[in-house]
C-alpha cells in the first residue's frame, strides 16, 4: 500500500494527534475559576458570557448530568418515551409512574422551562382534579407547587417559574371550589402523623397564608425580571401587580372566612399602601416612554412633556395599563374595604348566610336585609362598584337567600327591597350563585 | 389493580402449543425432503437417517456431560466478566434513593416507585448481560475453534445446546438471585416508616362481575361516562343501577379473624374495594360518595344490606369492609333488626353474591372485576416479591434459550440482533400487534396506512377510493394480517414475566394468571428451542466461521 515503515506511520499518527489536540484544548478546556479568559478554553469563556454554564442556571443535579451523559444523544428520544408513557399513566390513573416518569423527564431536561410549567400545572389542576377526596386532592396540588419550586431551584433566572407557583399557592388554593379546606390545610396539613399538626415545611415553611406564601414567590419573580431581563407571558405590568394582587386577595380571604375584625382591616390597610406606594411607584416602559401607575392626568402631561414625549400617546398608553392592570379599581377597592360602612356590610351577610345554614331564619332575614341595605348605600356612594364582580356576585347572593328565607317562610316578596334594581340588573349571575347555595347550604 | 386478573387456560395454551409444534414440524419435514431431492433418492433417506440420529442422540442424553459443559459454559462467562454488572447494579441502587425520595410522599406511591425501580434495574441489567452472553457464547466459540476441540469428544450436539443454556441460566440464576435479595433489602430499608405496614402481599379471591342498569334490568356493562381509559365502567347512583359480583368457593374455611365494629375482635370476612368517584356536580365536597354493599343468598335470594361507607378514590386498602360471621341487618320489611349467619344463610353451595350501588343522586361510582375482592390473610411482602422475581428469572431463562438457538445457526451479532428483537417485539409490541391482528388498529393493514400516510388521510376518514381498490387494499392487508398472526404466534408473550405491578400495587402474584403462564411460556421454548440449536448446530459446517 506504501512504503512508510512501522515507526514511520506511528510518528505520523502522533502528529496528527497533536494536530487534533491543539483545537481541542483551545476550545473545551475546562473553566478555571479565576475568571481570567486566558485560564479557559473558547467554549468556557462562551459559557460565562453568556450564561450558558450549567451551573449558571441554577443548581446542578448531578444525577441528571450523569443522565445526560450516559444517554448520549439519546437524551430526545428517551424525552419522548417518557412523555408518552406519562400521558398514558395519567390516562390509565397509574399516579405513581406518573410521578416517577414526569421526575425522569425533567432529570433529561432540567433546563426546559416548559416542561416544568407544564407538568406543574398537569399534577396540580389536572391530576388534583382526577381524585375524589378533599385532602387527596391537595396532596396533588402540592405536588405540582413543589414540582414547580424544585423547578425553579435548577432555574434559577427563570422568573415564569416561581410565577407558576404563586399561581397554584395563590389561585388554585384560595379560589378553587375547595378553597375553604385547602386554605385550612396549607396552614395544617391533613397529613397529621407526618407533619404534626402543623403546615408542610417544604411549602410553607413560615405556616403562613396561602395569599402570602404565593406574595412572596411573586417577589422572587419580579426580582428575577428585574435582574435578569427577559420574555414573561404577560405584560410587564401585569406580571409584576402579582405580589400586590396576592396581598389583596388575602385581605378578600380573610373576609370571605368570616374575619372583620383588625386582622381584616390592617390587611386592607396594607394592601392600599402596597398597591399605591410600591406597586404604583414602579417604572414602566412604555412606547411614549417612562411611567408608573400611580399617575394623574396632569402627571401624565408633565411626564410627556419632561421626555419630549407627545401627550395624547402618552396619556393613551398609562390610561391603557392603568385599565389592564385595573389600577382604580383596586386602589379604590383596598381604601373602601377598611371602611366601616363596607366591613359592616359584609359582616351582615357573612352571618346571615350562617345563621340561614343553622336554620335561624327570622335571624338570618334581619341580618340579610340589614346587609343589603348597607350594599345599596355603598352602591350609590361608590358607582365603580357597579362593575365589581365580586361586589356584585356578594350582593345578588344575599338577596338570594334572603329571598330563600321569605320563600320557606311563606312571605310575599315586595316589588321594591334594597339591591331590587341591581339584582333585577344582574339576573345573569345566578346560575353560579344557585350552584353554590346548593354546595354550601346542601339545599337543592 | 388497573388490570383484569384472567386466570391462564392451561388446556387451550397445550393444544395451541401442540398444534404450532406439530405445523411446524411437518412444514419443516416437507421443506427438508423438498431439498434433499437434490441430492437425488439419497436426499430422503439422508434426511430420515438425520432424524433417527436425533432420537438417538435425545434417548442417549448425559447428564453429567451436560452439567459438565454447563459448568464450562458458566466458568467462561465469569472469565468474560459478566459478573461486572454487580458493580452497576450496586451503583445504581447506592443513588438510587437520591432521586426516588420525596418527603411527605404518599405511603402507596413511595412504595410503588420503589417496587419498580428494584425490578426496572433488575430486569435491564439480567437481560442485555444474558442476551449477549447467550448470543456471543457457540459463534465466539467456533471462532476461536474450541468447539472444534469440544465436538471431538465423546459428547452431542445436544449436549453442548443443552449445557450452554444450562449454564447461562446458572449465571443468570446467580444475577437475579442476589440483585433480588438485594433490592428486597434496599426496599425494606428505603421505605419510610409510616409506609412499612403497606409492605405486604394481598391474597384476593376474585368474583364475576355483572351490571344492572338505571332500570334494573341486566347491561353487560355500566355506563360510559366519557373517561378515555374504559377500563372502569360506571353506575348512576340513587337509581336501580347495581354492579354484582358472584363469588364462589367459599365456605367456612374462607372466614377469617376480622375487626367489626359492631362485633369487635370475630371472625368473618373482608371485602376490600376501590372503586372510582366520577361526580356530574360537586355535592358535598369534602365527602366521598356513599356505596352501599348488600350480600345476597344466590339461592334464597336472603338480601342483607350492610352499611353505606364513603368510597376513598385510590386509598387502596382504606375501602375494606369487615363482614362478621353473624352480621346483623335492618329489615325494612319485618322491621325490625335481624341477626343472620353467613355460612348458613348467606353462602349456598359455595357461593355468594354481592351488589353494590351508589348512594348519592346524579353520582356515579366506577368499577371493574378486580375493584371488589375477597381478601383473604395477607402474606408476607417477600413471597410476593421473590414470586415476582421468579417472572424476571424465567424471562432470563427464555431469552437465553432463544439466544443459544439463534447462535447456533447465525453470528454473534446477527443472533444478538434476532434475539434482542424478539424481546422488544414480546415485550413492547404485544398490544399492537394484536390489535392489528384482531382488525382494530385504526388505520387498517400496512398498504392501507401507506396510502393514508402518503394522501395525508386520516385514521378515522372511510378511504375515498372506488369499491375495487378499497377491496384490493383490504385484501392485501388482510393477507397481511395473517402473516403477522403467525409472527404474533411464533413470539414469546413477555408480558407474563412482568409480574412486578402485581407487588408495587400491595398484591401477591397470581398463580393461575401470571406464574402458571410464564412457566408454560419458558417451557413451550424450551423444547422447540433445544431442537433448532441442535439441528443448527449438527448440521453447521464448523469451519465456515
Amino acid at each position: 500500500m506504501n512504503n512508510l515503515s512501522s515507526r514511520q506511520r506511528k510518528l505520523i499518527y502522533l502528529v496528527v494527534i497533536i494536530l487534533l489536540v491543539i483545537p481541542i484544548i483551545w476550545l473545551g478546556r475546562p473553566t478555571s475559576g479565576t475568571g481570567s479568559e486566558m485560564d479557559q478554553g473558547k467554549l468556557a469563556q462562551l459559557r460565562v458570557r453568556y450564561d450558558l454554564g450549567e451551573n449558571q442556571m441554577g443548581q446542578v443535579d448531578p444525577t441528571s448530568a450523569a443522565m445526560n451523559l450516559v444517554l448520549l444523544g439519546f437524551r430526545g428520544i428517551a424525552a419522548d418515551l417518557l412523555w408518552a408513557q406519562a400521558d398514558e399513566n395519567e390516562q390509565t390513573k397509574n399516579w405513581a409512574e406518573l410521578r416517577a416518569n414526569v421526575d425522569a423527564i425533567i432529570l433529561l431536561q432540567p433546563h426546559f422551562v416548559r416542561v416544568w410549567q407544564f407538568q406543574g400545572w398537569n399534577l396540580a389542576y389536572n391530576v388534583s382534579a382526577a381524585w375524589d377526596l378533599v385532602a387527596d386532592r391537595f396532596y396533588w396540588v402540592k405536588e405540582g407547587a413543589k414540582f414547580l419550586k424544585k423547578g425553579r431551584a435548577i432555574n434559577e433566572k427563570i422568573a415564569q417559574l416561581p410565577y407558576e407557583e404563586g399561581r397554584v399557592l395563590g389561585t388554585k388554593i384560595g379560589r378553587a371550589d375547595e378553597w375553604k379546606f385547602y386554605r385550612a390545610f396549607f396552614k395544617k396539613d391533613p397529613n397529621e402523623e407526618l407533619f404534626k399538626g402543623g403546615a408542610d415545611p417544604e411549602l410553607n415553611p413560615k405556616g403562613t397564608d396561602n395569599y402570602l406564601a404565593a406574595k412572596d414567590v411573586y417577589l422572587v419573580a419580579n426580582d428575577l425580571q428585574q435582574k435578569y431581563p427577559q420574555s414573561v407571558s404577560m405584560l410587564d405590568v401585569l406580571f409584576r401587580s402579582y405580589p400586590y394582587r396576592s396581598q389583596i386577595n388575602y385581605a378578600d380571604a380573610l373576609q370571605r372566612e368570616g374575619h372583620f375584625d383588625e386582622s381584616s382591616q390592617t390587611a386592607w390597610e396594607e394592601s392600599y399602601r402596597e398597591w399605591v406606594e410600591k406597586f404604583g411607584q414602579e417604572k414602566f416602559y412604555g412606547p411614549a416612554g417612562s411611567y408608573h401607575l400611580e399617575m394623574t392626568e396632569r402627571d401624565m402631561q408633565e411626564a410627556a412633556e419632561g421626555q419630549n414625549a407627545d401627550v395624547d400617546e402618552y396619556t393613551r398608553w398609562v390610561l391603557r395599563m392603568q385599565n389592564e392592570t385595573r389600577y382604580p379599581y383596586w386602589k379604590f377597592r383596598s381604601q373602601a374595604e377598611s371602611a366601616k360602612l363596607m366591613v359592616d356590610a359584609h359582616r351582615l351577610i357573612y352571618d346571615g348566610e350562617r345563621q340561614f345554614v343553622k336554620g335561624n331564619l327570622s335571624t338570618a332575614r334581619d341580618l340579610l336585609f340589614r346587609g343589603m341595605t348597607l350594599y345599596e348605600q355603598l352602591f350609590s356612594k361608590y358607582q365603580v362598584l357597579a362593575t365589581d364582580d365580586e361586589a356584585l356576585e356578594e350582593a345578588i347572593t344575599a338577596v338570594y337567600y334572603w329571598q330563600r328565607i321569605l320563600k320557606l317562610e311563606f312571605k310575599p316578596i315586595q316589588a321594591q327591597y334594597p339591591l331590587s334594581v341591581v339584582y333585577a340588573n344582574h339576573a345573569n349571575l345566578l346560575p353560579q350563585i344557585e350552584s353554590r347555595f346548593k354546595r354550601e347550604t346542601g339545599q337543592d | 389493580m388497573q388490570f383484569d386478573v384472567v386466570p391462564y387456560d392451561l388446556v387451550q395454551g397445550v393444544s395451541t402449543w401442540l398444534k404450532v409444534m406439530l405445523a411446524c414440524g411437518v412444514l419443516v419435514l416437507i421443506a427438508s425432503f423438498a431439498a434433499s431431492l437434490g441430492f437425488g433418492l439419497r436426499g430422503p433417506a439422508k434426511v430420515f437417517w438425520q432424524l433417527v440420529g436425533a432420537v438417538k442422540d435425545i434417548s442417549e442424553l448425559s447428564a453429567r456431560r451436560i452439567w459438565a459443559l454447563a459448568m464450562l459454559t458458566a466458568r467462561e462467562a465469569i472469565r468474560r466478566k459478566a459478573l461486572l454488572v454487580f458493580g452497576v447494579f450496586a451503583l445504581l441502587f447506592m443513588f438510587g434513593s437520591w432521586f426516588l425520595s420525596t418527603p411527605g410522599e404518599k405511603a402507596d406511591i413511595q412504595i410503588q416507585r420503589h417496587v419498580v425501580f428494584v425490578f426496572t434495574a433488575i430486569s435491564w441489567l439480567v437481560l442485555p448481560v444474558v442476551l449477549m452472553l447467550a448470543c456471543w457464547g457457540i459463534p465466539e466459540d467456533i471462532k476461536a475453534r474450541s468447539m472444534h476441540t469440544v465436538v471431538t469428544k465423546p459428547v452431542r450436539r445436544i449436549e453442548i445446546v443443552l449445557g450452554r443454556m444450562l449454564g447461562f441460566s446458572m449465571i443468570a440464576t446467580l444475577i437475579v438471585a442476589v440483585m433480588s435479595v438485594a433490592g428486597y433489602i434496599w426496599i425494606d430499608r428505603q421505605v419510610t416508616k409510616d409506609a412499612h405496614a403497606q409492605l405486604l402481599c394481598k391474597v384476593p379471591i376474585y368474583g364475576k362481575l355483572s351490571f344492572l342498569d338505571r332500570q334494573g334490568q341486566p347491561a353487560t356493562a355500566g355506563i360510559n361516562v366519557g373517561d378515555v381509559w374504559t377500563f372502569r365502567s360506571y353506575i348512576e347512583g340513587s337509581t336501580k343501577a347495581t354492579a354484582i359480583w358472584d363469588f364462589d368457593r367459599l365456605s367456612d374455611a374462607s372466614l377469617m379473624p376480622i375487626s367489626s365494629k359492631e362485633q369487635g375482635e370475630t371472625r368473618g370476612l373482608r371485602v376490600q374495594t376501590s372503586f372510582e368517584s366520577f361526580r356530574t356536580h360537586k355535592g358535598v365536597i369534602n365527602s366521598g360518595l356513599l356505596c352501599q354493599l348488600t350480600l345476597v343468598n344466590p339461592k334464597t335470594n336472603l338480601r342483607v344490606p350492610l352499611p353505606a361507607f364513603e368510597v376513598a378514590e385510590y386509598r387502596g386498602d382504606a375501602n375494606v369492609t369487615a363482614i362478621p360471621a353473624s352480621p346483623t341487618y335492618y329489615d325494612s320489611e319485618a322491621r325490625k333488626n335481624k341477626t343472620v349467619d353467613l355460612v348458613k344463610d348467606l353462602i349456598a353451595d359455595g357461593q355468594l353474591r354481592i351488589e353494590a350501588r351508589c348512594l348519592n343522586g346524579e353520582q356515579f361510582l366506577g368499577m371493574a372485576r378486580p375493584d371488589m375482592f375477597i381478601r383473604t390473610p395477607d402474606r408476607p411482602f417477600a413471597v410476593g416479591f421473590f414470586k415476582a422475581v421468579g417472572g424476571v428469572w424465567l424471562q432470563a431463562l427464555v431469552v437465553v434459550m432463544i439466544g443459544v438457538a439463534a447462535s447456533c445457526f447465525l453470528k454473534g451479532p446477527v443472533a444478538t440482533l434476532m434475539t434482542f428483537c424478539v424481546l422488544i417485539v414480546g415485550m413492547s409490541f404485544r398490544g399492537l400487534i394484536d390489535k392489528i391482528v384482531s382488525g382494530d388498529q385504526l388505520g387498517g393493514g400496512p398498504t392501507e396506512s401507506i396510502y393514508r400516510m402518503v394522501t395525508h388521510l386520516n385514521q378515522t376518514v372511510d378511504l375515498d377510493l372506488s369499491g375495487t381498490v378499497t377491496k384490493t387494499i383490504k385484501g392485501s392487508d388482510w393477507v397481511a394480517q395473517q402473516g403477522i398472526w403467525l409472527v404474533q404466534q411464533t413470539f414469546p408473550n413477555f408480558q407474563y414475566f412482568g409480574m412486578s405491578p402485581y407487588v408495587a400495587k400491595g398484591f401477591d402474584v397470581d398463580f393461575r394468571a401470571a406464574i402458571i403462564p410464564s412457566i408454560a411460556v419458558a417451557l413451550a421454548y424450551f423444547v422447540p428451542c433445544v431442537l433448532l440449536g441442535y439441528f443448527a448446530l449438527k448440521l453447521r459446517e464448523l469451519e465456515s466461521k
